[in-house]
């Protein structure tokens, strides 16, 4: 492991002797004895934390998983531990005879399970660091970027102009994502991309007539589909590829197919400003001006949940998910941020960002960590998403934020007036003095939206006058990746069917939904009387938190009689019932047709009844029924 | 400035002709694969739906088949296809399993047939009936001239009965019309009785002494068998009557059931009694080796054929139990499952697991080590659980089950006259994979191997449909064994402290051992 250390270009070179390497790390632990494995994993320990720092950030990324979750489990684990620590001291009741029990198993070690355990460690590690190599050595492209070759330049006194038209600096094929599309009769204007990055979604309000939709193929800039509607368009976004989209109008939502067709009328979604499609459980989430937040099934087209912020309306750009565990963010015209899933009908997390300034725009990265959010007090603030803590500010100059994305890898673009301005990705971990570089689109501001293509190093705006592309170079993931379904740009119609097939097969159940993703599978620390006396104590908890409930209700209902809606009862109801459960569903269904037969049977009886003589003591009339 | 910027050139993203492959990507970032372990747990769970999917193990019966209950099975030693049964109205009937068909059916005994074996070199069955006799038959039939030529081409050349397999076939159906009841090609070649007992006529001596079982030597020419006067009879081949005799082994003079040769050492058998004894006794000597005796009765008993030292017996207690021979006292493992006594077992070629018949109309298939990366079961601990249970609506009691060379299929007699086929692993595809769907098998059963620990994979995976009366008295068995351990449990807190102490189900199931 001794090249790991070495620089990316040396290694490259060293190729064929990690293939070597790798071919052992598969028999690693093979035929060794426990002490041997034991020297070896503290040795391998000793080795990662040896590394450089960014090397050893791209082991442990491989050994706990990207982004916040190893922190978060991190943080989970200590509370257990915190919890566990206290119980010890209390001593805690319980049941002494179930415990002596417990304490006798524990008391004996399982010798073969811990040479298992370390076996599996020793190998995890080993796996890591050869992941980790590999990556160095599959990943060979860079993605771009702009290098000054002196002091006295600056990367912002780089324009789009310089770039298009100097023709040293780009190729053709990216010299031709500079574009503008001067659509003044329709605007404003938002563009989305799809997950490759390949298609790109015009929608033009149309407040002024009616609305345009349209899409782009990037690749060829022609445009596959146009067609315009007699009402406005709120927002639209593609669904799972570039063959469906949904489109908010000014009642209902509507999905479209490819070629402009209408192919479902979404009743249920109501006057909605905000729309994301959740790509791994195939949901389209939507926020309306009622600020009711639903969850569609776009595959089996039942709605999974809707839940009621009850903190107004949510502008469109302030409508995001995390795309690190599909979390979505909402953000408030009270400045506050609220995180939900569709399992839990109170939101997750709630944060005051801006304080007295309705939040504008919100943005998350894709590891999970940064959450930027942008406010009519003309900040962007910066956010840590595991602490739940503000990092740093930025203000912005010439209007307030409007439109904001982070890209893949990690620069941060602020729409703002009629100004767009970039920030490297450092800047969301550190306080940077000046942005990385700027365009502005004057006379056609406020920006509508501002999404960085993934993929590729530009950048997709709309705004009042049309649509606009530029290029900011890195800020496109250069390494793709044919195992993850939709993000292919270069996929033919065979690869998009099979695609479809497997990440539907793929499907993941909407209440996986939850802050930490990697939670699945996880094993639960403590011992087993811990863990027992943890499941106790939350059975507990949650009955006396019924109970209090129950309480709590009881004395509303005699303080307060309320008839019709507004019965605390059905207030409580319909706070259950917002919550879709599939179960309860096809049981009405059941009942609802047992109730149909019923009647046919009964029916057809009577009918049947009439003719035979003998059987008169079975078929009484109507009115007698009751006295049998 | 020096600027660069990401450009994809075509040769890398798109194939230039059709009969290209596609080109592609791998980005190892794990941030690039958001809720990579949600995903890969939905994965196995589908791989595990998957699997069950496709579990269809029942390929069909043998057609033409008994008219009574089957009573023994024996798969050719030597070759794939030939396998022979024997039924309870004395006929037995002989097999070619590659089309499922019945070859020949032969009047054998005038009573139930007991055992059927085949010997070492193509071609030889010999079966026992419970009239006393044992003969000896061929499956390639012989017509007139060239059946001495055959017989001792047999007895020549081991590897005669592979090559002579498509002439076979062919004579089989010129035979067929042309058979003739007092000699039929297929034998009896020979016929071994028992020596005529001083008391009574030959008639009465031998329906006395009927035999039970019967088992060929893995190398030489010899037979052994058990009959009902509590003796083992030791017979070469070429005389009628036996070689030796042992009586009263153990100074009891109960039946033995079964005998069985070890495959490696020459002169061992193995033996279970009717007084619940499983012996080991060398030949060469007059006293026996061993003998434990258990809680109940065993009914059948099987060398394991690739550690030789070790055997599975099948017992009235609904279990199965695997013995190391060196030490009899106590079995190295305990296989539960069934809930009807086990009456046949038979070893993988492998040895690495064994299917099992009961009196439950089930079949179990148990796994006795880690098996590594076979075609959809890989990695089943020996927990004494059964890797799986196959059971049909008409399939009755289960009297023999044989496992075929390939390990692949696996057969069962039972008592509703049918021969039946199975697959021995229930999802596999049967014929050739192609590389693609050998390495997503290969992907599936990792993924489910992974996640089994989870109760949703584990549900789909490890559960199985069983028969309403399984399942009842499954269920029963468990509120008694609870039953049991509480009163054990109680029995121990209530006596002086160290008189009393817990016994493993394992030893509970062996009484004593006698040298």
């Amino acid at each position: 492991m001794s090249s790991s250390s070495s620089s990316p270009s040396s290694q490259r070179h060293q190729a064929p002797m990690k293939k070597k390497q790798k071919k052992m790390a598969t028999e690693f632990t093979r035929g060794k004895s426990h002490a041997e494995l034991l020297s070896q994993r503290s040795s391998l320990r000793d080795e990662i934390r040896t590394l450089p720092s960014n090397e050893r950030s791209h082991v442990l990324a491989h050994l706990y998983g990207s982004g916040a979750s190893k922190d978060l489990s991190k943080a989970r684990l200590d509370n257990l531990r915190q919890f566990d620590a206290n119980d010890r001291i209390g001593g805690g009741g319980g049941d002494t005879r179930v415990k002596s029990s417990l304490h006798k198993r524990q008391s004996r070690p399982n010798s073969a399970l811990q040479r298992q355990i370390h076996r599996r460690e020793t190998k995890r590690l080993q796996n890591a660091i050869s992941a980790a190599d590999v990556q160095d050595i599959l990943a060979p492209s860079t993605s771009g970027y702009v290098e000054t070759e002196n002091d006295m330049e600056k990367t912002l006194q780089l324009s789009q102009n310089q770039l298009k038209y100097d023709g040293t600096s780009l190729s053709s094929n990216v010299a031709q994502n500079i574009y503008h599309l001067d659509l003044k009769d329709h605007g404003p204007y938002m563009l989305r991309y799809d997950r490759s990055g390949r298609h790109a979604l015009l929608a033009g309000r149309g407040n002024n007539g009616g609305g345009h939709l349209a899409i782009v193929d990037q690749h060829t800039l022609a445009s596959t589909t146009e067609f315009f509607i007699q009402d406005i368009v709120r927002d639209a976004c593609f669904l799972q590829d570039s063959s469906l989209m949904a489109v908010s109008q000014r009642q209902n939502v509507y999905i479209y197919d490819e070629n402009g067709a209408e192919v479902h009328r979404l009743g249920g979604h109501q006057l909605v400003t905000g729309m994301e499609f959740l790509p791994y459980h195939w949901l389209l989430a939507t926020i309306g001006t009622n600020g009711v937040l639903q969850y569609q099934d776009t595959s089996t087209g039942e709605l999974v949940s809707q839940h009621r912020t009850k903190l107004g309306p949510c502008c469109g750009g302030a409508f995001r998910q995390n795309p690190f565990n599909s979390v979505i963010h909402v953000g408030h015209s009270n400045g506050t941020v609220t995180l939900w899933s569709p399992s839990s009908s109170e939101y997750l997390v709630k944060m005051l960002c801006h304080k007295g300034s309705p939040i504008t725009s919100l943005a998350m990265d894709r590891s999970g960590r940064y959450m930027a959010t942008g406010g009519s007090d003309s900040k962007v603030k910066i956010f840590d998403l595991r602490m739940y803590k503000e990092i740093h500010t930025y203000t912005t100059y010439g209007g307030p934020p409007t439109a904001l994305d982070i890209s893949q890898t990690g620069v941060l673009g602020i729409g703002h007036g009629c100004h767009t301005t970039f920030w490297k990705a450092e800047a969301l971990s550190m306080k940077v003095k000046e942005p990385y570089m700027k365009h502005q689109f004057s006379g056609n501001g406020p920006m509508e939206s501002l999404r960085f293509r993934p993929y590729e190093d530009a950048v997709g705006v709309g705004h009042a006058g049309g649509v606009s592309s530029i290029v900011i170079p890195g800020s496109g993931e250069p390494n793709l990746d044919s195992m993850e379904h939709f993000t292919n740009p270069y996929a033919d119609k065979k690869q998009r069917r099979e695609a479809e097939v497997r990440s539907l097969l793929e499907k993941l159940s909407p209440d996986m939904i939850s802050l930490d993703p990697d939670g699945v599978g996880g094993v639960e620390g403590g011992s087993l009387i811990q863990r027992a006396q943890r499941s106790r104590d939350a059975a507990e908890d949650a009955e006396a938190r019924r109970e209090a409930e129950r309480e709590k209700a009881g004395s509303v209902r005699e303080k307060k009689r309320m008839r019709g809606r507004s019965k605390i009862a059905k207030k409580l109801r319909r706070k259950q019932q917002n919550v879709v459960d599939e179960n309860i569903l096809k049981l009405r269904e059941l009942r609802e047709r047992e109730k149909a037969e019923k009647e046919a049977s009964r029916k057809s009886g009577g009918g049947g009844g009439d003719s035979g003589e003998g059987d008169e003591e079975e078929v009484a009339p109507a009115a007698l029924k009751r006295f049998f | 400035m020096k600027v660069k910027a990401l450009s994809r050139s075509q040769s890398s993203t798109t194939r230039s002709t059709i009969h290209d492959i596609r080109p592609t990507h791998k980005n190892l970032d794990p941030a690039a694969h958001p809720q990579a372990r949600a995903r890969e747990y939905t994965r196995a769970v589908t791989a595990a739906k998957l699997d069950r999917m496709f579990a269809q193990p029942f390929l069909g019966e043998l057609k033409g088949g008994h008219v009574d209950a089957v009573t023994c099975l024996a798969v050719c030693r030597t070759n794939l296809c030939p396998v022979v049964t024997g039924c309870v109205d004395g006929t037995i009937r002989i097999w070619d399993l590659q089309n499922r068909k019945l070859v020949m059916n032969l009047e054998a005994h005038s009573r139930c047939v007991s055992g059927v074996v085949f010997g070492n070199q193509g071609g030889r069955v010999y079966s026992c009936g419970e009239e006393g006799i044992i003969k000896a038959w061929s499956i390639y039939p012989s017509s007139g001239l060239d059946r001495n030529e055959e017989e001792e081409d047999d007895e020549s050349d081991d590897d005669d009965g592979y090559g002579k397999k498509p002439r076979a076939r062919k004579t089989i159906v010129k035979s067929k019309t042309s058979i003739d009841e007092s000699s039929s090609p297929y034998g009896p070649h020979n016929i071994y009785r028992l020596p005529t007992s001083s008391r009574g006529n030959q008639y009465n001596s031998n329906s006395n002494y009927a035999f039970h079982s019967i088992d060929h030597h893995w190398s030489e020419s010899k037979l052994v068998s058990a009959s009902s006067n509590a003796a083992v009879h030791i017979w070469d081949t070429e005389r009628t009557t036996p070689i030796s005799t042992f009586n009263n082994l153990w100074g009891s003079d109960d039946t033995v059931t079964t005998v069985r040769y070890n495959p490696a050492e020459r002169e061992l058998v193995a033996h279970c009694s009717n007084d619940r004894g499983i012996g080991l006794h060398d030949t060469r000597s007059s006293s026996a080796l061993q003998k434990t005796i258990m809680a109940m009765k065993c009914n059948c008993l099987e060398w394991n054929p690739m550690e030789p030292y070790m055997f599975v017996v099948g017992n009235e207690d609904y279990n199965a139990y695997t013995f190391d021979m060196r030490k009899l006292s106590r079995p190295t493992g305990m296989f539960k499952g069934h809930v009807g006594a086990v009456m046949s077992v038979a070893w993988s070629p492998t040895g690495t697991e064994f299917v099992t018949g009961s009196y439950d109309k089930t079949i179990r298939i148990f796994s006795v080590r880690k098996e590594g990366g076979t075609a959809s079961h890989s990695g089943y601990n020996s927990t004494g659980v059964s890797r799986d249970v196959y059971h049909t609506k008409r399939m009755q009691r289960v009297f023999c089950v044989g496992y075929t060379l390939d390990h692949k299929y696996i057969l069962s007699g039972s008592d509703d006259t049918n021969v039946r086929l199975w697959k021995a692993r229930s999802s596999e595809k049967i014929g050739q994979l192609s590389a693609r769907e050998e390495a997503s098998l290969q992907y599936r059963n990792a993924l489910v191997q992974k996640y089994v620990h989870l109760p949703e994979v584990k549900r789909i995976s490890k559960g199985r449909r069983v028969p309403k009366f399984v399942k009842k008295e499954t269920a029963q068995a468990m509120v008694q064994k609870d039953k049991r351990k509480r009163k054990e449990e109680n029995v121990i807190n209530h006596s002086k402290p160290g008189t009393k102490k817990f016994t493993d189900e394992k030893a509970k199931a062996i009484v004593k051992t006698v040298d």
